[in-house]
């Protein structure tokens, strides 16, 4: 049982084809890591599972428990459980971060047939998240984002993952612009929402963030296609020799 | 009556016309400036002829004793209510502006010779409701708001109609901020449907050290300018924003002048612009710095969001310096939504027309938020999203 199917994507950004025929399967349950170099796709392979406005697919499917997700809009996927932590989260003035992430639970719990949260409830279950993320809780009544430091987005973008519970979590470059306490946290609370179901796909450039986050998968991407496939032991060979040696094996 | 009658009068048939004095200086400012038309520089882009072409029925002006009330109400240009104790006059006004850049600042003095004076006594916290109550009629008041040196004082207006139509209102305040206090003027106007334009023609002026902060909200259908002329002397400080919300066919907007007379003077003028169906939006402003006005900061901004293809937007940002000594910006920018914003919106669950809904209103709340008082940032908060949810239900139907 795959929970995401990427079948033969070629996808476009203007006129430039960036996914070439690229084909990658997610497991239940398991953390997949994609690398590559610079200019390979792996933002662009985010973008197009949760249906970015910049994309255009030109060929092949994308199948989310057996069906096909290419036509549906961005808050469908959502709603069915495809989540992206975004590499840049944009700042929203004059939309306070509490009822933006209440507006989104109660939208899901809407889809799900379960009853709104009124605010009361919704802080009542912030809060924990907060402690755990060593977030403060005024973060949460300023504007989206409004002013964050890099860390406190990417905190900010955890803790909307954890309300959210989604069922496919990608993350684009998460740990680009933290500290190492920054780090620990955001690596805590993502493993937080291991739970043997969940499936994970770690985009990165480096490989510290999987010091953190153990990955049961690496994938190479390069020029738009996953040239590689291995294990966790694939890092080590990564660090040492670099993207070349990979390339030169895949061809 | 029509207005447009008074374009080819002398000055002596319009002084007959309106029943004043030949020798007034507002009446010859007025027939200096002459009556508006689209071929004024204030008016270009507001349809001011059509206004004045309509026929008008005049009101009669008679003061009537003034009920005790928990804020002032005037009533068609008549004050009805007003708190206990409150000092509240009609008098003949002496010192009407005499450089004032909007004929029809002229035009509402010399309709409305004796004006509502309100003093505000101490840390004053008053509210006005302008109610307009009749149909075809042309409606004209002037009032001078006073406060007190060192005192800080607030003045909320709201406006109220019933259901009438193709009514004029000329209205506007003469306001004198003495030194070193403070004074904050909300206006809060919402308006669906045709039921009566607005021109209002406003002068402020600063004294030594006095603090202003001017806020309007306006929003929703039909004509309206505001034409404001405020004057700074030395280290007195504006602050003045304007939030526009417009749909269908409205056509409203501000036309300011803030005049730096003294040194260490500062300025801030920020407008946000919400255009919706095929609405135009005005902000035609100036900011003219003086030579005896060094040390000057003045800061201009307009920002507008088109929600709509038809919408447009008319953004004027203009400065005059005639000095080196002083730190001065201006800019402004017409756009749609932010794609970036809406789809990060959208990827957590937010359908397309709520995430749009929610933009918007952060657009204007980055406004709305800057009132201080809460209470009256949640009766304009209300308004907004009141006046925003039933245009856009109109618009989906």
């Amino acid at each position: 049982m795959k929970t995401l199917e990427i079948k033969n994507i070629h996808a476009k950004i203007g006129e430039k084809e960036i996914l070439k025929g690229l084909n990658l399967e997610l497991e239940p349950g398991k953390v997949h890591a994609i690398m590559g170099p610079n200019g390979a796709g792996k933002s662009t392979l985010s973008k197009t599972i949760v249906g970015h406005y910049d994309v255009e697919v030109t060929e092949g499917d994308i199948l989310y428990k057996n069906k096909s997700i290419l036509e549906m809009e961005p808050e469908e996927r959502a709603l069915e459980g495809i989540f992206l932590s975004f590499q840049h989260p944009v700042e929203i003035p004059g939309v306070n971060n509490a009822y933006f992430l209440r507006t989104a639970l109660n939208a899901k719990r809407k889809h799900e047939g379960k009853e709104e949260l009124n605010a009361a409830e919704f802080l009542r279950e912030m809060k924990k998240h907060l402690e755990m993320l060593g977030m403060k809780a005024d973060m949460i009544s300023r504007s989206l984002n409004e002013g964050f430091s890099g860390g406190e987005k990417k905190r900010n973008e955890i803790l909307q993952m954890l309300i959210l519970e989604p069922e496919i979590i990608i993350l684009d470059e998460i740990d680009s612009g933290l500290d190492i306490d920054a780090l620990r946290a955001v690596s805590e609370g993502i493993n937080m929402m291991k739970d043997g179901k969940r499936s994970f796909l770690v985009i990165t450039h480096y490989s510290r963030i999987l010091d953190y986050i153990e990955p049961d998968y690496i994938h190479v991407l390069k020029e738009g296609r996953i040239i590689k496939t291995a294990g966790p032991e694939l890092v080590a060979k990564l660090e040492e020799e670099g993207y070349e040696s990979i390339i030169e094996e895949a061809q | 009556m029509k207005l447009s009658e008074l374009k080819n009068l002398t000055l002596t048939q319009t002084a007959a016309l309106l029943d004043v004095d030949t020798h007034s200086m507002a009446l010859e400012r007025f027939k200096k400036l002459g009556l508006p038309s689209k071929k004024s520089e204030e008016y270009r882009y507001f349809h001011i002829e059509k206004l004045l072409e309509e026929e008008y029925q005049r009101l009669n002006y008679i003061p009537r004793p003034i009920q005790e009330a928990e804020k002032v109400v005037i009533v068609d240009g008549i004050v009805t209510h007003a708190p206990k104790g409150m000092r509240i006059y009609y008098e003949q006004y002496e010192a009407i502006d005499s450089e004032h850049f909007d004929p029809l600042y002229y035009l509402s003095h010399l309709l409305s010779p004796h004006v509502i004076r309100i003093d505000l006594d101490g840390d004053a916290d008053i509210e006005i409701e302008h109610h307009y109550t009749q149909s075809n009629a042309l409606i004209h008041y002037r009032i001078v708001l006073l406060n007190q040196t060192n005192r800080h004082a607030t003045v909320f207006e709201s406006f109220h109609e019933e259901e009438i139509s193709n009514t004029l209102v000329l209205y506007g305040y003469d306001v004198l901020v003495a030194p070193d206090s403070t004074l904050r003027i909300l206006k809060n106007q919402h308006m669906q449907g045709n039921r009566y334009a607005m021109v209002a023609s406003h002068r402020i002026h600063l004294k030594e050290r006095a603090n202003a902060v001017i806020q309007s909200f306006d929003l929703g259908g039909d004509m309206g300018l505001q034409l404001i002329k405020i004057e700074l002397e030395r280290y007195a400080h504006i602050d003045a924003g304007h939030l526009l919300y417009l749909n269908e066919h409205a056509q409203r907007g501000t036309v300011s002048k803030i005049i730096h007379q003294g040194e260490h003077s500062i300025s801030h003028q920020e407008a946000k612009n919400i255009l919706d169906g095929d609405a135009r939006g005005i902000f035609d402003a100036l900011i003219k710095v003086e030579h005896a006005a060094k040390y000057t900061k003045a800061y201009q901004n307009s920002k507008a969001i088109l929600l709509h293809e038809k919408a447009y937007m008319v953004a004027k940002p203009q400065l005059e310096i005639y000095i080196d000594e002083l730190e001065a910006s201006h800019g402004s920018t017409t756009g749609q939504l932010d794609e970036k914003q809406l789809f990060y919106l959208r990827s957590r669950g937010i359908e397309y027309m709520e995430a749009r809904k929610m933009l918007v209103i952060a657009f204007a709340n980055t406004l709305i938020e800057q009132v201080k008082d809460h209470r009256h940032q949640e009766i304009i908060k209300d308004s907004f999203e009141k006046t925003f949810y039933a245009a856009q239900e109109t618009a989906d139907s």
